[in-house]
């Protein structure tokens, strides 16, 4: 496994976000270096998913704030540079009424001017699709829709489309909630080699304990009752990636 | 406080409480008394001719004259069917073409207020003018010919198609597209992959009936001389050719009913995948 960069491609300091009068997360200080994979645990309704929209600059952070470092690109702001990221949704998002295939088109749309996707994508990129279909074992039916696949396949077929993207950076929302502990395993496999080829990071909002301690490098637990009480917890010595 | 125990006799109400009559004032019981009213007010107005006529032995003699049809006249008939047919497929097609950024343009959840207000106002005037006076309209500027026809359909069914595909663009849920164009789509792409894909069966349902529609007004448009069927029924009726007239009749009854059929039977097919809310099912 690679080791990760020095420089940490997330800094976020003392951020804080509130619904209403009550915080959710306070005084929230991370750095996370290309190369970790940071996996998000707490229970559910503890702002997990909250802390992940303002990190990929979904959500304004009611104090503090988020800076992201990608090669190449002058702005750290999550709002600029959101293209770069791949982001897997809890809800998904798939177009229901697009073929699989497409939908996994759909995660090089930035490559390409709307010219030439009018009528379709290259057959290279086709094939390469399809084979990423094939890898997360929805490849039978490419060009069923995806409102016609079950829950587990449409989220295989989501985290096709962010792999598809080659991002620079994973966000990605309880990417394995619908999946069985086979292919869970696989796709947080393929998440934790994105680490590796060439170093990037991935936060993971996860529940599964196994999944955490197979896969993260980091954890980092919100607190319900008391929105300064996180913690980080290293699981990995290899990648020094993050501090709090 | 604990709660009265069901099971004993005591607890339960012995009278039916009754209900206020200002809850019975609602929009459903309103607007049903005023239609009520509204016919009272309008039965007055079926006073007759005041003649004293024999209404069932006039439509009796009307009606013989029908019988048997002249199946003579059963080539131009069947001419004047194709072009019929023609006309209600190229105005269905040009008005599909031409709705397209209409509805886009109409479409709430995508369009800019000014743009929505104006297409909208647009479509209303355009429903307002009945197909026959589209098609004076279309003969006074282009001669009697099947060309007006198809220009007085195409602006007759833009008026609705507008509509139908502006409410199928609303439908769709715009978080796709949102994401698609945070992951670098340009605007087209983010259309031609978040929304189109969703509307595209609901608008394709509502193209196959309205030309269904346009097949049954083509029939007509020919009456002030837009070609087709509708100008040798308008010939017939004027030399009294009753017997041709049926004729004709009976080929349009036959055709639409077949394309009713056909087209009830691949819009419902379609509809199959579609919310409630889009299936015309006339």
């Amino acid at each position: 496994m690679e080791a990760a960069s020095t420089e940490p491609v997330i800094s976020a300091r003392n951020l804080g976000f509130k619904r209403g009068d009550r915080w959710i997360f306070r005084h929230l200080d991370l750095e996370l270096r290309a190369g970790s994979f940071l996996a998000l645990v707490g229970p559910s309704g503890v702002g997990k998913s909250t802390l992940l929209s303002c990190l990929c600059g979904f959500r304004t952070p009611d104090e503090g704030e988020v800076h992201i470092r990608l090669p190449g690109q002058s702005s750290t702001s999550p709002r600029d540079l959101r293209r770069y990221f791949g982001i897997v949704f809890q809800d998904l998002q798939l177009t229901a009424k697009a073929d699989l295939l497409t939908n996994v088109l759909c995660g090089r749309l930035a490559r390409f001017t709307c010219l030439r996707t009018l009528f379709g994508f290259p057959h290279t990129q086709r094939l390469e699709a399809y084979r990423l279909l094939c890898e997360l074992g929805v490849g039978q039916n490419p060009h069923k829709w995806a409102s016609q696949m079950s829950g587990g396949e449409q989220q295989r077929v989501a985290i096709a489309r962010t792999l598809f993207q080659q991002p620079h950076l994973y966000f990605a929302d309880e990417p394995v909630s619908s999946l069985d502990s086979y292919y869970a395993g696989r796709v947080l496999g393929l998440l934790r080699q994105e680490t590796a080829k060439p170093p990037k990071a991935v936060i993971c909002v996860l529940h599964n304990a196994e999944h955490i301690n197979r896969f993260a490098d980091l954890a980092l637990s919100l607190n319900p009752n008391d929105p300064a009480g996180h913690k980080i917890r290293q699981i990995r010595s290899i990648n020094m990636g993050a501090g709090i | 406080m604990s709660a009265p125990d069901p099971k004993s006799p005591l607890a339960l109400p012995t009278r039916l409480p009754e209900r206020p009559w200002y809850e019975r004032l609602n929009l459903l019981n309103m607007t049903l008394l005023v239609f009520l009213l509204a016919v009272i007010f309008s039965g007055s107005q079926i006073s007759g001719s005041d003649r004293d006529l024999n209404i069932f032995r006039n439509l009796g003699n009307f009606l013989q004259d029908f019988f048997p049809p002249d199946l003579s006249v059963l080539p131009q008939t069947g001419a004047a069917l194709v072009e019929t047919i023609k006309i209600a497929v190229l105005a269905t097609f040009f008005a599909v073409l031409i709705s397209m950024p209409v509805g886009l343009g109409a479409a709430r959840t995508i369009s800019p207020r000014w743009l929505v207000v104006i297409t909208r106002m647009l479509m209303n005037l355009i429903r307002t003018i009945p197909s026959l006076i589209w098609a004076v309209i279309a003969v006074a500027a282009m001669g009697a010919n099947a060309a007006a026809g198809v220009v007085a359909l195409t602006f007759y069914s833009i008026g609705y198609l507008g509509k139908f595909f502006s409410e199928a663009f609303e439908s769709v849920d715009l978080n796709v597209s949102r994401s698609l164009k945070g992951i670098g789509a340009d605007s087209v792409q983010a259309f031609q992959f978040g929304i189109w894909p969703h509307a595209k069966p609901i608008i394709w349902s509502q193209s196959i009936w309205m030309l269904e529609y346009n097949i049954r007004s083509a029939s007509i448009v020919g009456y002030v001389g837009a070609g087709g069927l509708g100008l040798q029924l308008h010939a017939y009726q004027e030399f009294h050719h009753w017997d041709r007239f049926a004729t004709v009749l009976f080929c349009i009854l036959l055709v639409v009913t077949l394309l009713d059929l056909l087209s009830e039977r691949v819009r419902q097919r379609i509809a199959r995948r579609l919310p409630s809310d889009f299936c015309h099912t006339d």
